[in-house]
């Protein structure tokens, strides 16, 4: 008896331990308790998911769903649009362009959150947006988006200089009322509302702020359409926001067109109100390999960029780019060419490649340049790292914006060594007398092999090999340092826009935008300063185009970058999930719209 | 009659003759070792061959096919970028032998010198630093320790080599110490101080000399890990700066071989191989030939 006694006890205690094994499980399992959950994943984490450092596409992904800015980029239709989002309509903007006034949408709230008094979330009001601008320029918040609006608002920068007091009044800046918020520019900024689109310029409470103080930047509270339950640097989970307002999907407004989204189910999203998961695992996996697996696997991430190792394995012809026919039924894939630019310049502060006191040698120099981009292979470059699908073009200005120009001659795309060998050879350069080029590399085995290919097509025009120097630094940061400070002679680099207008290229070579701005090339050219600065002021039309197109000439012509490629993206996500997951530009503001089919 | 005769003259000469020709006699009879020598020999000559221009030079060509198949023209096929592999893995032979020998080399030559003087002046403040010099070393993880020297000494060429130097004499250093406790109390020693002969004399010129059957095992272990050191911190992207080695190449195939190309991996890994294990057999024979307990 006491025997039975003690196996009955002993399967009692394992089945309340398997209950209770069970019962975690099921809590953690999504599907037990019917939640959408939607799997995303990032090449890299986001540091802080404060606005006021939202410099990288991953801190911004997230801000864009937390928080709420006051415009946005249409959902679907490319070349990118503006919408608004928690403005009610496009700022009124005066005759001479320098003052907008902006109304917000009224009865919209920040989440619930104890930062607010007995821990209800207040409703969002201009002042918020003009004390998230300030923050800014304040300088204990080490803003990493001040340059963003420095110099342009009125009395901005004045209010920084003056300790960035809270409490005072800036008069460029300022909440007409509860909704209604007034900006006052010191010269014309037609990006301005391109600059609101962005997570630099998200609302935030001023309550959340000085309560949660340094921890603000893990600790959102914002008014965006999810809120975060979890973030550290393997995972960040959104959960919906039971208070985002209602506002049901026009697809039409959004950009929607049949003929290039048919197929993905987006239809389903019509008249509904986002968003429309209850949660969003968004999975940060730094390795292509790892994230590859996690996605192909089934059971894990939902959305992967394909690894370019993985072409072969996953198309059946890359150009058009086409899924394998036993992968149709299974995932969805986008391609697009990438808002962005790959290009390689000389660093015109060094006098044996750039501008020299001497006309005659600062001739040969330029001849050296010219030389050094004739023979520079794009296609070879795309094929063996791009998988043969980028878009190479003469000029900085990618094809992502409307001031591209088509027809502008490809002989600077084109690779002819003959030429380079007779302009290296008319200009008195040989082996002996050919500078030493250093190229800096932050150490990985792809920026290794980048140099070892541009070795390979210098030693082909006669550029000695061993002239063609390897500086190695240990992280991106500290070779972007090197570049702030002028301290190599050539730069090679990539740019993604921040906004969808060519001015955001053309600023790379303004003179004074030189280092450490964000003019690597020093170049400085009297002619181009002063159309850059004439553009500057102006709205897009035809007549900005054109002094876009010939400032891009300048560039050509100057010989001081080779350019341009732009890399073709393919995204891949699981066949059940609705959706259009593009993160440029547009970032994470489409996240609200992702839907899952029902199983 | 005659043939035991003849055997027994031979035993005796041999048991007469040095320390030195007995253990040559000995290594000569390792198959193994000889095996291992051989191997090792060729792969100096592709070194030397590197060295001298003769061969390798087209190692940095990007004139290539991406990714071709083993051919005539590419024996082992190309990478991603169009550059010969075999061109790549015959000039990270000369990579490998550099790296070794100096390596092996300075950190030998340091690491008798210390140990000699702390063996020498054993229990007095020369063998306190050096041993405390040794402790501190040893505490730090290699990988960490070369990390860091090469974060100190960035731009530098050969960060890699000075951390190996900096943590590769140690072992031989308190070998070579033991073995000067145990020398200096002989009586050549005793009679070289008796004559007035100056202690650094003394060190350099009668002790350490009898240090050379250890010094040699421990510089041929100390070339192996130092080429196998060199591929991993190249792999790590902490190694050859500026070249290619054959952890560099295995590094580049760490992306080929996920799009299903091995040739990189292949024979930057089948080249490794063949020296490390032929240089082991090598060393384990030499270890054995200059053992003064089998040495008879």
């Amino acid at each position: 008896m006491t025997s039975t006694l003690k196996i009955l006890g002993a399967l009692a205690l394992i089945c309340i331990a398997m209950a209770g094994c069970g019962d975690g499980g099921g809590s953690r399992d999504p599907a037990a308790s019917n939640q959408k959950v939607y799997r995303h994943s990032m090449d890299q984490a986001p540091v802080s998911v404060d606005p006021t450092q939202a410099a990288t596409v991953y801190s911004n992904f997230v801000v864009l769903n937390v928080y709420d800015t006051l415009y946005a980029y249409k959902y679907l239709a490319r070349p990118y649009e503006l919408t608004t989002n928690l403005a009610t309509g496009f700022p009124k903007i005066s005759d001479d362009g320098l003052s907008y006034v902006i109304s917000l949408k009224p009865g919209v709230h920040f989440i619930d959150d104890p930062s607010f008094p007995d821990g209800i979330g207040r409703e969002v009001v201009a002042s918020d947006f003009v004390y998230s601008l300030k923050r800014h320029f304040d300088a204990t918040t080490l803003s990493q988006a001040a340059w963003v609006w420095q110099g342009r608002i009125v009395g901005l920068d004045e209010w920084k200089e003056a300790g960035s007091d809270y409490d005072s009044e800036i008069s460029g800046l300022r909440a007409l009322d509860a909704h209604t918020i007034q900006i006052t520019l010191s010269k014309p900024y037609p990006q301005l509302v391109h600059t609101l689109t962005m997570g630099f310029s998200a609302l935030v409470p001023r309550e959340a702020v000085e309560h949660y103080g340094r921890e603000f930047s893990i600790h959102p509270v914002g008014s965006g359409p999810f809120k975060m339950e979890r973030f550290d640097t393997a995972r960040a989970t959104l959960i919906r926001n039971p208070r985002f307002r209602a506002e049901s999907v026009d697809l039409a407004a959004l950009g929607f067109d049949p003929a290039l989204h048919a197929g993905l189910g987006l239809e389903a999203i019509e008249g509904r109100t986002p968003p429309f998961v209850d949660r969003v695992d968004v999975n940060f996996v730094t390795e292509d390999a790892a994230r590859w697996n996690s996605f192909s696997k089934g059971s894990e991430i939902q959305f992967a960029k394909i690894p370019t190792e993985q072409f072969d394995t996953v198309l059946s012809s890359k150009t058009p780019p086409t899924l394998k026919k036993e992968l149709e039924n299974r995932y969805n894939m986008v391609d697009f060419v990438e808002p962005g630019v790959i290009f390689n310049t000389f660093n015109m502060d060094f006098d044996e490649f750039g501008y020299h006191p001497d006309p005659a040698q600062a001739e040969r120099n330029t001849a050296l340049r010219c030389a050094v981009i004739k023979a520079f292979d794009w296609e070879q470059r795309s094929e063996r790292f791009y998988n043969g699908i980028a878009k190479i073009y003469p000029g900085i200005i990618p094809p992502a914006v409307p001031e591209m120009d088509s027809g502008m001659s490809r002989d600077s795309v084109t690779r002819d060594v003959e030429g380079a060998k007779q302009l290296l050879a008319d200009h008195g350069w040989n082996a002996d007398n050919l500078p030493e080029l250093v190229y800096g590399v932050a150490a990985s085995v792809k920026q290794r092999q980048l140099f070892e290919q541009f070795r390979g097509f210098l030693t082909e025009i006669g550029y000695p090999s061993e002239k063609i120097v390897l500086e190695q630094f240990a992280t991106f940061g500290d070779i972007s340092k090197a570049w702030k400070q002028s301290k190599l002679p050539f730069v090679s680099k990539g740019w993604n826009l921040d906004y969808p207008d060519a001015e955001n290229v053309l600023q790379l070579f303004y003179g004074p935008n030189g280092s450490p701005g964000s003019n690597d090339a020093n170049f400085a050219d009297p002619e181009y300063d002063r159309l850059y600065e004439q553009s500057a002021v102006m709205q897009e039309g035809p007549e900005r185009t054109a002094i876009y197109r010939r400032m891009n000439e300048i560039l050509v012509d100057s010989c001081v970058a080779i350019m341009g490629l732009s890399r073709t993206n393919l995204l891949m996500w699981h066949e059940n999930v609705i959706g259009y997951p593009d993160r440029n530009i547009v970032g994470g503001f489409w996240l609200r719209y992702v839907d899952l089919r029902e199983e | 009659m005659s043939g035991a005769v003849e055997i027994a003259a031979t035993t005796e000469r041999r048991s007469r003759g040095s320390l030195w020709s007995k253990a040559v006699y000995k290594l000569s009879r390792d198959r193994f070792g000889m095996v291992g020598l051989a191997v090792v020999g060729i792969y100096l000559i592709v070194a030397l061959g590197v060295w001298f221009g003769v061969w390798g030079q087209g190692w940095s060509d990007v004139t290539g096919p991406m990714w071709a198949a083993p051919s005539d023209e590419y024996r082992f096929g190309t990478n991603v970028i169009g550059q010969d592999i075999f061109e790549r893995a015959i000039y990270s032979t000369k990579v490998a032998f550099e790296v070794g020998l100096v390596v092996a080399v300075l950190s030998t030559v340091i690491g008798a010198i210390l140990g000699a003087l702390a063996g020498y002046f054993s229990g007095t403040w020369i063998d306190e630093i050096v041993l405390w010099l040794k402790g501190v070393l040893d505490s730090i993880p290699f990988y960490l320790f070369v990390a860091a020297l090469a974060f100190a000494l960035q731009g530098f060429a050969y960060s890699m080599h000075v951390a190996m130097i900096a943590t590769f004499w140690t072992t031989t250093g308190r070998l070579v110490r033991g073995e000067v406790i145990k020398l200096r109390g002989f009586e050549f020693v005793e009679a070289a101080r008796a004559l007035g002969v100056p202690e650094l004399t003394i060190i350099f010129r009668h002790i350490i000399p009898n240090t050379f059957h250890i010094l040699l095992v421990q510089a041929t272990i100390v070339f192996v890990a130092a080429i196998k050191s060199e591929v991993i911190l190249s792999f790590l992207g902490l190694g050859v700066k500026d070249g290619v080695s054959w952890g560099l190449m295995i590094a580049e195939s760490t992306q080929e071989v996920l799009a299903g190309q091995f040739n990189n991996f292949i024979w930057a890994s089948v080249f490794l191989f063949g020296l490390v294990m032929a240089f082991n057999l090598f060393s384990d024979a030499l270890q054995d030939a200059l053992d003064p307990r089998s040495v008879t």
